[in-house]
């Protein structure tokens, strides 16, 4: 019995031991987080990966937190997160030994998006925070029809929820009423059946296979405040020039330095080709401003 | 039959409440459960002398539910289930005086967490994980093979040093600075087990200092007064090591005084205990190896009781994260030279879905 037992143990440690040193495992660039990115990185990653035979990268969703939480924990080795780090994420990867560096690799106009059937043009900032806090429940109350506002969102390990709260709820609690949707995807199919709903979404998740907004659709321009202009998510000047005011960047981190294997898909990812089937998923490209940063935490 | 009827129409309630729970996120529900499989490599040691020396043991089961109400504010309640609950001479029996060995659970939390009432900071109302050993467990990370310095050996010795994993009370914790954290909690110091049993309450503390990135030196001290002349304290210093990446190096060593432990001669005598611990991961989530090491004073005026207690072990998920292969050895020698070394093989199962 106690040779089985030692038998046992022996070739488990061994097993386990030859298992992470197997070619394949070696080499996966495990990435985690960001639901809003992961379509667009599944696709970089693809893309990548045709190009370098020999490359494995393994893209996973879950929300920026997840992601953060995972590079903290060391678990994964990209994260993707649509929101800057909270500062108890960044003393927690101090605890932990983690001093991540940052790279940006897309910019997003984050979408405000409600039924077709809504007369309503635009808001504003100020009028965006209200409905989602709450304080505005009747569409009347900001120009619209006389109809409850249905609340669409994203839960709270998601970066774009805290994107939202951050930029435009001044830091306040969304309304109870908010429908939490696991992904983008789910607050498009939500709005589509709700006459009276509004949703916020990357701007990449508003068109169909033919690159066109999705029917049944409105989006919605916003403005900064009641004396300026709205703008459209879908103008890359406003979003570039930072007129459309829920513009944001969507984030790579890596603990430290990143090894050689994953600043070339980084660099990949920022460089021409990248930035190509960036703009073809329906997010905007970045500037020269973001490369140098991306430049720098590289080097 | 009315109430058959009225029961049914409770259950379905429930599973659809329990539906709709389950389909909004601000809601959870996480189990966890681990179990051994045990062999005594040894057949003459303290332990391993019984004559049951190959079995299985359910060791722990978890249920826990989470409401996060809003960004500041989230519920938690966990049912807690071990092979010990029964002991506490639960008879559901109808009458009968006979007790069984059957898991039982009990309740081990239920808090409300407020966060940011004060800034970066978090507070808990009610039943709720005490601040002694919390950074000792999640460092050591293998709570399914071993309780923790503090936490373990109050069973092994029959020495109790006043450290409940959760009381009842209210505690704050949060950041200073970067380089700073704190935590600081107000409890009956009865434990989850008992109600509290006299008026004084135990205050603990415990002062978190980074220096650099990835090394922690943890100061904690609690007090509470056992009667009108005598009190209780503990004195802890914890040393964590997370620099190099996959690798946790923990150190933790404790003093406890209690002023109503005495010898014969009416002298007080301390507990001391002292505990070093690895564990390095090769592949996260697939394949990691740990190790400890622990030395056990039970009585210091005591000559020949300390006893020291070495783990090491493996954890491998062939399939998926959420279950866990952990095949560990503990060696336990003692400073009673009448007492022989113990040698005890666990296959640990971990599941956690």
């Amino acid at each position: 019995m106690k040779k089985l037992i030692a038998a046992i143990t022996l070739g488990l440690a061994v097993m386990a031991m030859v298992l992470p040193a197997s070619p394949a495992q070696k080499k996966m660039i495990q990435v985690k987080g960001s639901d809003t990115m992961v379509n667009l990185v599944q696709i970089l990653a693809e893309e990548y990966m045709a190009q370098k035979p020999g490359t494995a990268l393994a893209v996973l969703g879950g929300g920026s937190g997840t992601g953060i939480t995972a590079i903290i924990n060391q678990t994964c080795d990209i994260a993707n997160h649509s929101r800057e780090w909270r500062q108890k994420e960044i003393d927690q990867a101090w605890e932990k030994g983690v001093s991540p560096r940052f790279f940006i690799i897309a910019v997003d106009g984050l979408s405000i998006i409600v039924h077709e059937s809504n007369p309503l043009e635009k808001l504003t900032m100020a009028e965006l925070g209200a409905i989602y806090r709450g304080e505005v429940k009747n569409w009347k109350a900001v120009g619209g029809p006389d109809e409850k506002v249905s609340l669409y969102g994203r839960q709270s390990n998601s970066g774009t929820y805290v994107f939202m709260q951050e930029h435009v709820l001044n830091n306040k609690n969304y309304s109870t009423d908010m429908k939490e949707m696991n992904g983008n995807a789910q607050i498009i199919e939500g709005i589509l059946q709700d006459e009276g709903g509004i949703g916020y979404v990357g701007v990449g998740y508003l068109f169909d296979k033919d690159g066109k907004v999705r029917k049944g659709l409105k989006i919605l321009n916003v403005a900064k405040d009641s004396k300026s202009e709205a703008y459209s998510p879908l103008d890359k000047a406003a979003v570039d020039s930072g007129n459309y005011p829920v513009a944001r960047p969507l984030y790579q981190a890596t603990s430290g330095k990143p090894s050689a294997a994953i600043s070339a898909f980084i660099r990949f990812e920022t460089g021409p080709e990248g930035q190509k089937i960036v703009e073809r998923e329906g997010f905007f490209t970045i500037g020269a401003k973001h490369n140098e940063l991306n430049d720098n935490n590289l080097r | 039959m009315a109430r058959k009827t009225s029961i049914r129409i409770l259950f379905v309630l429930g599973l659809m409440l329990l539906s709709a729970a389950i389909v909004s996120a601000q809601q959870t529900f996480n189990t966890t459960i681990y179990f051994d499989y045990t062999n005594y490599l040894s057949n003459n040691g303290s332990v391993t002398s019984a004559p049951k020396n190959s079995f299985f043991t359910f060791r722990r089961a978890y249920f826990t539910y989470e409401n996060k109400i809003n960004d500041n504010l989230k519920f938690r309640f966990r049912y807690d289930a071990d092979s010990t609950a029964n002991l506490t001479s639960v008879d559901l029996t109808k009458g009968s005086t006979k007790k069984d060995d059957k898991l039982r659970p009990f309740i081990k939390h239920l808090y409300l967490e407020f966060s940011n009432l004060l800034p970066n900071s978090t507070i808990k109302v009610g039943l709720a994980e005490t601040i002694q050993f919390k950074f000792a467990e999640d460092r050591w990370g293998y709570r399914s093979v071993a309780k923790t310095l503090m936490d373990g050996y109050k069973d092994v010795t029959a020495v109790d040093v006043d450290a409940p994993s959760a009381d009842l009370g209210a505690s704050l914790a949060g950041s200073l600075a970067k380089y700073v954290r704190y935590g600081f909690m107000v409890s009956n110091g009865a434990g989850y087990s008992h109600a509290e049993n006299d008026k004084y309450k135990k205050i603990a503390g415990n002062i978190q200092l980074i220096p650099v990135a990835g090394l922690s030196i943890v100061v904690y001290m609690d007090y509470e007064k056992q009667d009108k002349d005598d009190s209780a304290q503990t004195y802890k210093l914890d040393g964590y090591l997370e620099m190099v990446r996959n690798l946790v190096i923990g150190a933790e060593c404790f003093v406890y005084q209690n002023e109503k432990y005495l010898t014969a001669d009416k002298v007080r005598y301390d507990v001391s205990g002292f505990s070093l611990f690895g564990r390095y991961l090769f592949n996260p989530d697939v394949f990691s190896l740990f190790g400890r090491f622990d030395r056990y004073e039970p009585n210091n005026k005591a000559s020949n009781d300390e006893m020291t207690l070495v783990i090491a072990g493996l954890d491998w998920s062939p399939f998926h994260k959420s279950m866990k292969l952990q095949p560990n050895i503990w060696f336990a020698s003692y400073a009673n030279s009448e007492k022989k070394n113990d040698v005890v093989f666990n296959f640990t199962f971990f599941l956690s879905f």
